[in-house]
């Protein structure tokens, strides 16, 4: 058994054994091995390996488990399936990890109130699967949904694709169980959409589990749409995609999703799956309308239109759901591709004003050429966010030129108007970068938000907010997941 | 009733006088909700945001628009419809001059709601500024945007507690080329739930649904040619749909405005349950509080109704919501009432009360407006 001393004096040997006095041994890991495997999240350049692992069965036990930790005045990190992919799930040194994967339960499916309650463990797209049979659907759908949890999603109030129609995790959850920093247990939100009083199941939603750690989640969900429209439709450049998009928005038409990819995106996703798409074009867009099929219908001929106006040089209707799942694939593979193609690369995630997508991209493709780094770019051009690809070699000693390039890529969106992160997070990946984004004030404030929930700030300490110690640090290589190079799942 | 009042026309002199005010301080922009929530302390400096009005910037192609929060909601609409955009949200009391930050801040919403979500869906930024001084921005100006903690969910529903809103950022949707509204009888506020689900079962999407006055009142919102023919549609489906014409419907739309706002004289509530027990909670406050002025969406749950300016008759309101599991706010008190503005508090309470702690120790700010959950009184010296 290890001595290690924690943060307040506590032994690592003292914590363990209460939590062991709480949970079965299985759900108590404290060697090294065990440990190891927890070390990081989806950013694998950030490590750390935490003092313990717990694995609660229940919302109580993962009350009982925040109480050990307020007793013994350690830190605390929650962790649903480690997908993230800004280091918002990365242990702290001689803190504990509170994994809620053994809380996947879905415990309602309410059709008539159109609702799902859900432990935090639950997978994404499962929630769907389980509505399915009544033709209903939980709308937002990260790449990641075969294997990020709802848990996750809640603390970084994901997106995803068609959140360009149907908004991120906020604007679907209606009620939470908390468990806060001193181990209890609260209720935010409600069971419809008014609250009484100010809406801190917002302020909760994306605060990366700096608040508290969700154990149960209502959702909303919505009814399947009666037709779905996708089309892919490729342009001679980058702008001329750009003004598409553009003419779209103009035009009063909300797509369900409008995503861009580049050729070298292209190139890689073709390389890996094969979904049809031209590789010698620069640029290409994949287009969804949903909704009644009166109003799809009409405005799918509105959006094919726009494309040849614009000069589209092949428009691909995906008439099937096959030939729409196809299209998806390779968009959802483009990311992990990449790795064909290079034999590094760090993933960016901002956001600028869509209207300043054209002058975004001339700016990053002159940064690349500055510096000599290829970088490949798939975004949700919709709504502006970007996700730019550095490509690098470790074995060339390009490591900290591509970083250096990818932070800035972060800080040029700001720069434009925009933001450090559409979905990824802040996490301990970009904290360094937040006082470009906001004023010490703006932070000081959030901060003060914060010492109201968790005054000891021992919930996830490290995230969000720049601290000297994060700030120090260098991240290591990314390292893709099997799923996404076989293009099953995306980060993007 | 209060001691004075200042009327700043910039952040920095909002900051000023929110600072330099001797006591507690009550925000106020046109004034539509001045008796919403709990009474103000008596003793509050009035800081007026009229000034702080208009148009910041307005990125059609971003489909953003940055506003003072003074700024009243109905003319920002007139200014964004020249280019065929608006904020998606119609609150009844938005015809009356409502700013966007009193909006905001009473977390008041109209029937597209159900569609749209209210202010706290469609606000993306918020400049505020504490009690200490301090001016605080969270979000930005873009739709998409996961950096740091989004403060202006804690103002959403504070009802001026916390801080004051100088600027507010919004995202903006398409004004829909062509409405409908097709009403279908529903005279049993019983059976309001299955009324609505008959609708939402169906694939036309309405962006409003709500119970007015016997019926219920579906509005399609989209191209010509597809509302026209989801409004057909839906006649054909359901039992007793008809599509109104155009003059009916907006006196249909008015007429539920009318009752949302509710009479003189009566305390008007809002309440929220899960839709499928709105019926039965409805019938019996209908039945056991004097209820009227009942309106209803049924598939989100939220219903405002007004009973009779009695504060046990409110507190029964509370209690009953409360044992339903659902919410209950009180908006307009008639003159020279004193009547419960909030139901039992929550176990949430506490983190409202920490949060006011931090931001605000001595409770200046809208102090009295959250009573009996935030303190009505300032800490002691």
């Amino acid at each position: 058994m290890t001595t290690a001393t924690t943060g307040a004096g506590s032994t690592t040997g003292a914590l363990a054994a209460d939590f062991s006095a709480l949970l079965p041994d299985t759900c108590v890991i404290t060697d090294e091995v065990g440990l190891r495997s927890y070390e990081c999240d989806g950013l694998t350049g950030f490590r750390q390996v935490p003092a313990v692992v717990v694995l609660p069965r229940d919302a109580e036990e993962v009350a009982a488990c925040v109480r050990v930790c307020a007793r013994h005045g350690v830190p605390f990190v929650a962790r649903g399936a480690g997908t993230g992919l800004s280091g918002g799930a990365l242990p702290v040194a001689d803190g504990v990890v509170i994994s809620l994967q053994k809380l996947r339960r879905i415990l309602e499916i309410d059709v008539e109130n159109r609702r799902a309650v859900l432990e935090p463990g639950v997978f994404n797209l499962d929630i769907s699967g389980a509505a399915a049979p009544h033709g209903l659907y939980y709308a937002p759908d990260p790449s990641s949904q075969q294997v990020c949890t709802i848990g996750g999603n809640v603390a970084e109030n994901s997106g995803g694709a068609h959140c360009l129609k149907y908004g991120f995790t906020t604007n679907h959850v209606l009620e939470m169980e908390v468990v806060l920093a001193d181990g209890t247990l609260v209720t935010l939100g409600g069971p419809s959409s008014e609250q009484a009083g100010p809406d801190l199941r917002g302020l909760f939603l994306g605060s990366e589990g700096t608040l508290g750690i969700c154990t149960k989640v209502t959702v909303r969900l919505l009814r399947k749409p009666e037709a779905v429209r996708t089309v892919l439709a490729d342009f001679p450049s980058i702008e001329a995609a750009g003004d598409t998009v553009g003419a779209i928005v103009e035009a009063s038409i909300v797509p369900a999703a409008v995503e861009m990819m580049d050729s070298l995106a292209m190139e890689a996703a073709e390389a890996a799956v094969g979904a049809g798409y031209t590789v010698e074009a620069p640029a290409a867009l994949i287009i969804e309308l949903d909704g009644p099929a009166e109003e799809c219908d009409e405005q799918f001929a509105e959006i094919t239109r726009l494309c040849e106006e614009h000069g589209a040089t092949r428009i691909h209707v995906a008439g099937t759901p096959e030939e729409r799942a196809k299209v998806w694939k390779g968009r959802k593979a483009a990311f992990a591709a990449v790795g064909r193609i290079s034999p590094d690369y760090f993933v960016q995630d901002g956001v600028v004003p869509r209207t300043r997508l054209a002058e975004v991209l001339t700016r990053i493709a002159e940064m690349g050429s500055e510096v000599g780094l290829r970088v490949a770019n798939v975004f949700h051009a919709g709504d502006g966010n970007l996700h730019p690809l550095v490509l690098y070699s470790e074995a060339a000693g390009e490591h900290e030129t591509a970083e250096d390039l990818s932070s800035r890529i972060a800080e040029l969106c700001v720069e434009l108007g925009g933001s450090l992160s559409g979905e990824h997070g802040i996490g301990a990946d970009k904290a360094c970068s937040m006082t470009r984004m906001f004023t010490d004030d703006d932070l000081a404030v959030m901060q003060r938000v914060r010492a109201g929930f968790d005054p000891d700030g021992r919930c996830n300490p490290g995230k969000i907010f720049p601290t000297p110690r994060l700030c120090g640090e260098r991240p290591g290589p990314f390292r893709p997941h099997p799923l996404e190079e076989a293009g099953v799942i995306s980060r993007l | 009733m209060s001691t004075s009042t200042t009327a700043p026309t910039t952040t920095t002199e909002l900051r000023d006088a929110v600072r330099d005010a001797p006591g507690p301080v009550v925000a106020t922009g046109a004034g539509t909700a001045a008796d919403w929530a709990a009474p103000p302390a008596p003793d509050a400096t009035v800081i007026s945001v009229r000034g702080l009005a208009g148009v910041v910037a307005h990125n059609p192609g971003d489909m953003t628009v940055a506003v003072g929060a003074g700024t009243p909601l109905d003319a920002l609409q007139s200014a964004l419809a020249e280019h065929g955009q608006r904020v998606a949200f119609d609150a009844a009391r938005v015809r009356r001059g409502a700013t966007v930050g009193g909006l905001f801040a009473t977390a008041d919403s109209g029937p597209l709601a159900l569609a749209y979500g209210s202010l706290r869906d469609l606000v993306i930024g918020v400049t505020v500024v504490l009690a200490d001084g301090t001016v605080a921005r969270s979000g930005g100006h873009v739709i998409k945007n996961v950096a740091g903690y989004d403060l202006a969910k804690l103002l959403h529903g504070a009802h001026g507690t916390f801080g004051v809103m100088s600027e507010v950022v919004l995202r903006l949707h398409p004004r829909p080329p062509a409405v409908r509204t097709v009403a279908l009888p529903c005279p049993d506020l019983a059976g309001l739930p299955a009324a609505g689900r008959a609708v939402t079962d169906t694939p036309v999407e309405p962006s409003a649904l709500e119970w007015s006055d016997g019926r219920l009142l579906v509005r399609l919102e989209g191209t010509e040619g597809g509302v026209e023919g989801r409004a057909t549609r839906l006649a054909g489906l359901l039992d007793g749909a008809a599509e109104l014409p155009a003059a009916d419907a907006d006196a249909a739309w008015s007429s539920h405005a009318d009752a949302v706002e509710g009479p003189d004289g009566r305390a008007v509530i809002r309440v929220g349950v899960r839709p499928t027990q709105l019926g039965e909670v409805l019938t019996s406050l209908v039945g056991e509080a004097d209820a009227e002025d009942v309106t209803a969406a049924p598939a989100t749950g939220v219903a405002t109704l007004t009973v009779p300016a009695d504060a046990e008759v409110v507190a029964a309101v509370h209690r009953r919501l409360a044992a339903a599991g659902g919410t209950s706010t009180l908006r307009s008190r008639p003159a020279g009432t004193d009547l419960p503005a909030w139901g039992p508090a929550p176990a949430s309470a506490v983190l409202l009360r920490a949060v006011a702690a931090s931001l605000d120790p001595d409770h200046r700010i809208g102090r009295g407006r959250m009573d009996p959950w935030l303190p009505r009184t300032g800490a002691p010296a």
